[in-house]
């Protein structure tokens, strides 16, 4: 949640169907070493769906750490909600970090917090009211069959139970746009499509979703457009291009 | 609607877990005891000097020295005429209210720790020494004042013991000096240990912070924590170094009043300096949480 004031200070991309991210000729390189990402070009437009594929290595999770700011390309430009994050004030970053849901592969849970504190915390950040977040919370967590465990830290939780939480926390806020790595990858099968649903849902909304997996039940579960990384550069694959192709390995 | 339990928040960053909370609050405690005690000692030595300062203002004092002369009957009458030449002149002064030379017993009581009370003073070639009290608003020119006297009664001398004094407050002057850099120093190393034990749990806590960060946390939201950590801290170092302090003060103190001469045991804590003294928890914690708040936030400005 950005506060009115707060929305006031980003600068403004009123047009609705401007490019969520964009990115033009970005390479990322971290240190000395190589070129992980090289030539990246990149729009994406509000409201799209995509899945993000590519071999282990291949630099997925490089390039969706430059979709959710938490680095800055070595060169080339990336654009987050209309604003050059190379010539964006760090606390304006940090507005336009509010508006990105991440769901991490690893999930990235603070473990010496309780359930209700993780998903609590984008919340909080923002200086919502107590009563308000243990209202959204209480709801969130109840939807994905956590709430006999909002009290216990999710040290002491299955996997699977972890995977759901990131993924409340990444949804609580109700982002603009959400980042997911492979988000079923450690649940249930009979949880994996209610998630899904979840996405597809918060897309309808208006929601910008890029999920990077390496599910083929999943990609071809759905429909949407494919981001593919190989060879360092990414390739864009629409629906009827795979089946033409006869479907890409991810 | 599920139903919303009462969740008692917790920070986010679990500063209160680090090893070296214990180690800031026992240096910071240490700090305000070695803070307090040189501050004590400051504000003394300002006390003391303004009572020296004041017990002179005001007053005078007019020596005659003794007429050397083998007839010591002939030279006591001597030197006892220019003491009465003396006085006849500083009373007839205008801002003098009181002119009083001292009697042979009050010279010899002077005399009495360097020379005993066996002492008889007729037949010593004592100098005459004479007390002048003056109106507070009197404004004499003392150096014209001086070769007046010595005019009117020629083995007199003036003395309105601005040498004793500068004397005493240079070397005062010196001990604040000294004092004050101590005070400097203490303040530096604390400050310097907060802003390195914060950098290093800074480090400790990049994870947490990094999380923070993708949720969109801004640097103060961090800081903020660090500073309501290290004020807790501050106060809490503070207060147990200020409970050790104040009875030892009060133990320097009761070994100063032992000492004769009357020059230490004039220093006096007035109300406003123990209140001073007792503000430095508080000062300890304005400190710690502004040094923790600023280390954190310049030490952020270099991430993403």
């Amino acid at each position: 949640m950005t506060t009115d004031k707060e929305k006031e200070a980003l600068p403004s991309s009123a047009n609705n169907n401007f490019n969520i991210i964009e990115m033009n000729n970005v390479g990322l390189r971290y240190d000395q070493g190589p070129e992980i990402l090289s030539d990246i070009k990149l729009a994406l437009k509000k409201g799209s769906f995509h899945f993000l594929t590519g071999k282990s290595g291949a630099g997925k999770t490089s390039l969706l750490s430059l979709m959710y700011l938490a680095q800055k390309p070595s060169r080339g430009a990336v654009s987050v909600f209309g604003n050059n994050v190379n010539f964006t004030h760090r606390d304006n970053l940090a507005l336009l970090r509010r508006k990105i849901g991440v769901v991490f592969q690893d999930f990235r849970l603070l473990d010496h917090l309780s359930a209700f504190d993780n998903v609590a915390l984008p919340l909080r950040v923002c200086g919502m009211n107590e009563r308000e977040v243990r209202k959204r919370v209480t709801e969130l967590l109840s939807w994905v069959e956590l709430d006999r465990h909002m009290q216990d830290t999710t040290a002491t939780l299955s996997g699977g139970e972890k995977q759901r939480i990131a993924i409340a926390r990444a949804v609580i806020n109700r982002p603009d746009l959400l980042l997911a790595d492979e988000p079923t990858g450690n649940v249930d099968n009979d949880i994996a499509p209610k998630l899904m649903k979840l996405f597809v849902e918060l897309n309808k909304l208006g929601t910008t979703v890029v999920i990077a997996t390496h599910s083929e039940k999943l990609i071809n579960d759905f429909a949407y457009p494919r981001l593919h990384l190989q060879d360092r550069g990414l390739h864009i694959y629409y629906p009827s291009d795979i089946s033409a192709l006869g479907g890409i390995h991810a | 609607m599920p139903k919303q339990p009462y969740i008692a928040r917790k920070q986010e960053l679990p500063l209160s877990g680090d090893a070296t909370s214990l180690f800031l609050q026992i240096m910071i405690s240490i700090a305000v005891f070695i803070f307090a005690l040189t501050l004590s000692g400051v504000l003394s030595i300002n006390s003391m000097l303004y009572n020296w300062n004041q017990s002179i203002l005001g007053s005078l004092t007019v020596q005659i020295m003794p007429v050397n002369n083998a007839n010591k009957e002939k030279a006591r009458a001597e030197t006892l005429t220019y003491q009465q030449n003396a006085v006849d002149f500083l009373q007839k002064v205008d801002g003098v209210t009181k002119v009083t030379p001292l009697s042979d017993e009050q010279l010899k009581k002077l005399i009495e720790p360097w020379l005993g009370d066996g002492v008889n003073i007729e037949n010593l070639p004592m100098p005459r020494i004479i007390d002048v009290k003056l109106a507070p608003d009197a404004e004499l020119n003392f150096p014209k004042l001086a070769r007046d006297l010595s005019q009117a009664s020629p083995l007199a001398s003036l003395d309105n013991h601005k040498l004793w004094l500068s004397k005493l407050i240079k070397f005062a002057d010196g001990l604040k000096l000294m004092a004050l850099t101590i005070l400097v120093l203490v303040l530096a190393i604390t400050s310097g240990a907060i802003f390195y034990t914060t950098r290093m749990s800074l480090g400790l806590h990049r994870f947490t912070i990094e999380i923070l960060h993708t949720m969109g946390a801004k640097d103060t939201y961090v800081a903020q924590q660090y500073a309501r950590r290290m004020a807790f801290l501050g106060l809490t170092g503070g207060l147990v170094g200020l409970f050790f302090a104040v009875p030892s003060v009060f133990f320097i103190a009761s070994l100063a009043q032992g000492i004769e001469g009357g020059i230490i045991s004039e220093a006096n804590l007035s109300f406003n300096d123990w209140l001073l003294i007792a503000s430095l928890p508080l000062f300890a914690m304005t400190i710690a949480m502004l040094t923790a708040y600023y280390t954190v936030k310049r030490t952020l400005q270099k991430m993403l």
